[in-house]
């Protein structure tokens, strides 16, 4: 009775005014997606048009703060995670300690408000990145925490707070290590892991392995439009791990020789799910119908405080898609970057916290905002 | 009947009891000695039907934990002025009691409860110094104010009161599993540091304190170690507290081998009057079910002893299966004995809830990887072949030197998570994804790995 309405028909012709407001970037492209994508190597038309219009266009994109303050930001930032090894959280934390030696302020008082003036500036530019928000919002909340309980001179508080920040730097590859060397138990020899997306913390779990001398193989799959399977399978095979690439749509056909599915994560949520590129969703639905074990590789950083409660709930993230072929005009193409797996398809997950099941999830985040 | 056995159990019980009375600390050979008699107790006795008396039970969990902490406690008290640094931490002294806990560990990794037992002592032990130390430093009597090292969190020492905050959360930080709090505050180490801060005995009144605070805080040990004890062999009847709620007016319940739990379980909801029925599966190759019914009858029980074959014809008439359990892992899976595996799956098939019965201390840190091999024990193929019929079969000497026929006998089976419905332990009923929060308040993360 309840069917759903033709309720696309009228959404069609009433999409004509832009989803981007001027705040954000220019046609709503993720930026985060943008960078993995330009990390991975694979540049499109649609890209370069866009990177060439940035350049022309400095500062009108940015928000009315100060110009000069946020200028710094999001240039600092955009600096850091350009390069390919360090996370997004990371260059948030190093961006934020970049502010902090800017910054004129005389009280505590006065850095945290343009902390988080400044927090909020990144965040409002790339809504869509999950471990930004996260990281944003662990480092003010150390940073009002940490002040709680100063009581010495500004100056040497201001010191401690940016050598933490820059320490955060290592705690990106030491947690990697961590988690590698948590995950070395699950790989037993023989084994066969379906790998999807292209995360460096996955990679380091089985450099970790190889290193050990285990003996596995490794099913990738194409991860189209990003190409990660290719660039996958050639870090792989450097290491000699016996590599095969499949179609994402050969991910059912291969399941039943598979013994487990390794994902990263771009954010784990409050319910103990997780966002990840697309096609993790489906690659979790297959496994879990076939008793496949599904392990997820994740630092503690990414854990954001989201509850999303389908797939449409989370701020939309679009990605151009290249078919190589001229599309009609009129045909849409569904573009977005990433998808949400529900935790009951989800066996463990990984992070430099230990070995979590995904009810431990929403009891880690409630200890920190308290 | 005076079997080796008995008298092994006698003499490793004799053994603690003369070292515990001794008041010098355990010198390497004897806690090597120590060792081998604890693994002999548990490891030797697999009492068999056909030989021995067969009312005398096979030593059951409980009683190997507390085996375990008759031990710890025999040689805390015993090491007279070993410091507390060299009792809880220190791998080099062979005699201390992490480099002791970790041979035990190693003898039989597969007995989960010793690992358990060891890790919560260490807990009780941590937690005794950390409370002792904030107390010290909080009070600045026991300890010289000198004594407090500069790198309580990088601050100077002129201001003693807001140093004792730092220290308190920074060792609430310390007790508590790593969490996303402390990823950006580093380690902190202060917790430890006015404790063992052994600048040479240069005063004789900071000799004398520290001795007051070794002993206070072994005092202070032995009492929680003694806590435990009481704990785990009070176990069965603070389990069985809880049977009346979960059974109920004509029911019909099934088990599968034999548990001590489990018969007190069911015995307290006799007694409170509810009239129920009970299938005993009976648990090949030991066939523990027909003890358990013979117990059962004994008390008035209506019972009926099926083959492990038949679970799955019986199930659609089965209110409930309650069986206990030989570990609990930290996923909320369960190791039980060899045949669970299928009750749980008949009784997912025909949605029948699944309950497991164990004490607190059989819940074990640790996440299960290929259980049904590393966790199991594979025992002699006698128990299900007569080896004078099949001894040509068997025989290692034909051909290229492997027989035909393979015998496989696991004694355990591992249940995952999803097929289990509730967990009834000493502290009330839980869900399987709750056992992590357990885990959280019985044992420190540094204690995983030994």
């Amino acid at each position: 009775m309840w069917r759903r309405s033709a309720s696309f028909i009228l959404d069609r012709s009433s999409n004509s005014p832009p989803m981007a407001d001027t705040t954000q970037n220019p046609d709503a492209i993720s930026a985060y997606y943008q960078t993995r994508a330009a990390h991975h190597g694979v540049i499109t038309s649609d890209w370069l048009a866009q990177a060439q219009a940035a350049v022309e266009q400095p500062d009108s994109t940015h928000s009315g703060l100060g110009p000069n303050k946020s200028f710094n930001v999001i240039d600092e930032f955009n600096g850091w995670r350009k390069q390919p090894d360090l996370a997004e959280a990371v260059a948030a934390i190093r961006a934020m300690a970049a502010v902090i030696r800017a910054s004129e302020a005389t009280t505590m008082m006065e850095l945290e408000i343009e902390l988080k003036k400044a927090s909020d500036t990144l965040k409002s530019w790339d809504k869509t990145s999950i471990s930004l928000t996260a990281g944003c919002d662990l480092f003010i909340r150390y940073v009002t925490r940490t002040s709680a309980l100063e009581y010495e001179d500004f100056n040497s508080a201001k010191s401690r707070l940016l050598e933490r920040a820059e320490k955060f730097g290592e705690i990106s590859c030491k947690a990697r290590k961590i988690i590698a060397m948590l995950s070395q138990d699950f790989i037993f020899d023989g084994c066969t892991i379906l790998v999807h997306g292209l995360s460096r913390v996955v990679l380091e779990v089985l450099k970790t392995a190889a290193q050990n001398n285990k003996l596995f193989r490794v099913l990738c799959t194409e991860g189209r439009p990003d190409g990660t399977g290719v660039l996958l399978s050639n870090e792989l095979s450097k290491l000699d791990i016996p590599v095969k690439l499949l179609l994402d749509s050969a991910v059912a056909y291969s399941m039943d020789e598979v013994d487990m599915v390794f994902v990263g994560a771009d954010g784990v949520v409050e319910s103990g799910g997780i966002i990840n590129m697309m096609g993790t969703y489906q690659i979790a639905l297959v496994a879990h119908s076939m008793n496949k074990p599904v392990y997820v590789a994740a630092e503690s950083y990414k854990f954001a405080r989201l509850y999303p409660l389908d797939q449409k709930d989370m701020a939309p993230a679009l990605r151009p898609i290249e078919f190589g072929v001229k599309i009609p005009a009129k045909v849409e193409v569904e573009r977005s970057a990433r998808d949400y797996t529900p935790p009951q398809y989800l066996t463990l997950l990984f992070t430099d916290l230990g070995v979590l099941s995904p009810s431990v999830v929403s009891d880690e985040l409630i200890q920190l905002y308290l | 009947i005076y079997t080796k056995e008995f008298f092994l159990e006698r003499l490793s019980y004799w053994a603690f009891v003369s070292a515990a009375q001794t008041l010098r600390p355990i010198k390497p050979p004897a806690s090597h000695y120590l060792v081998f008699l604890f693994n002999s107790v548990s490891l030797s006795p697999e009492y068999s039907l056909s030989t021995s008396s067969p009312h005398r039970s096979p030593p059951s969990h409980s009683h190997r934990c507390r085996t375990c902490n008759r031990w710890c406690l025999s040689l805390l008290t015993s090491s007279g002025n070993v410091r507390l640094r060299d009792l809880k931490l220190q791998r080099d002294a062979p005699w201390s009691f992490l480099a002791v806990g970790a041979q035990l560990v190693a003898a039989n990794p597969v007995e989960l409860a010793v690992g358990n037992v060891v890790r919560r002592v260490l807990h009780i032990i941590r937690e005794e110094d950390l409370s002792l130390a904030t107390a010290a430093v909080a009070g600045l009597d026991l300890l010289d104010a000198s004594d407090d090292d500069e790198d309580v969190n990088g601050k100077g020492i002129g201001y003693p009161g807001m140093s004792a905050a730092v220290v308190a959360a920074a060792a609430r930080s310390t007790l508590r599993p790593p969490s996303l709090q402390t990823l950006l505050e580093g380690t902190p180490e202060s917790a430890t540091v006015p404790y063992t801060s052994s600048s040479g005995a240069d005063s004789e009144s900071k000799t004398a304190d520290k001795s007051s605070i070794t002993r206070k805080l072994k005092h202070d040990v032995i009492e929680g170690v003694n806590q435990l004890i009481h704990e785990i062999a009070g176990c069965h009847e603070q389990i069985a507290e809880q049977a009346i709620e979960h059974i109920h007016q004509n029911e019909v319940i099934l088990t599968l081998g034999s548990s001590r739990t489990v018969l007190e379980f069911l015995c307290a909801a006799k007694e409170k009057k509810r009239s129920f029925r009970v299938f005993v599966a009976e648990g090949a190759p030991r066939y523990q079910g027909h003890l358990l019914a013979k117990e059962l009858v004994a008390r008035g029980l209506q019972t009926t002893v099926i083959t492990d074959s038949a679970v799955f014809a019986m199930i659609s008439r089965v209110n409930m299966v309650i069986i206990g359990a030989h570990a609990v892992m930290a996923n909320g899976g369960v190791i039980g004995p060899v045949g669970v595996n299928m009750a749980a799956l008949a009784a997912k098939k025909h949605a029948v809830p699944f309950v497991v019965l164990a004490g607190s201390h059989k819940l074990c840190p640790l996440y299960p990887h290929n259980p049904e091999v590393l966790l199991n024990e594979l025992r002699s193929p006698s128990e299900l072949l007569d080896f004078g019929e099949f001894s040509d079969c068997l025989d290692f000497g034909t051909g290229s030197g492997s027989p035909l026929l393979q015998v496989v006998n696991p004694t355990f089976d591992y249940v995952p998570p999803s097929l289990v419905s509730l967990f009834i332990t000493d502290t009330g009923g839980h869900n399987p994804s709750y056992m992590y929060r357990l885990i959280a308040d019985y044992y420190s993360a540094d204690d995983l790995v030994m």
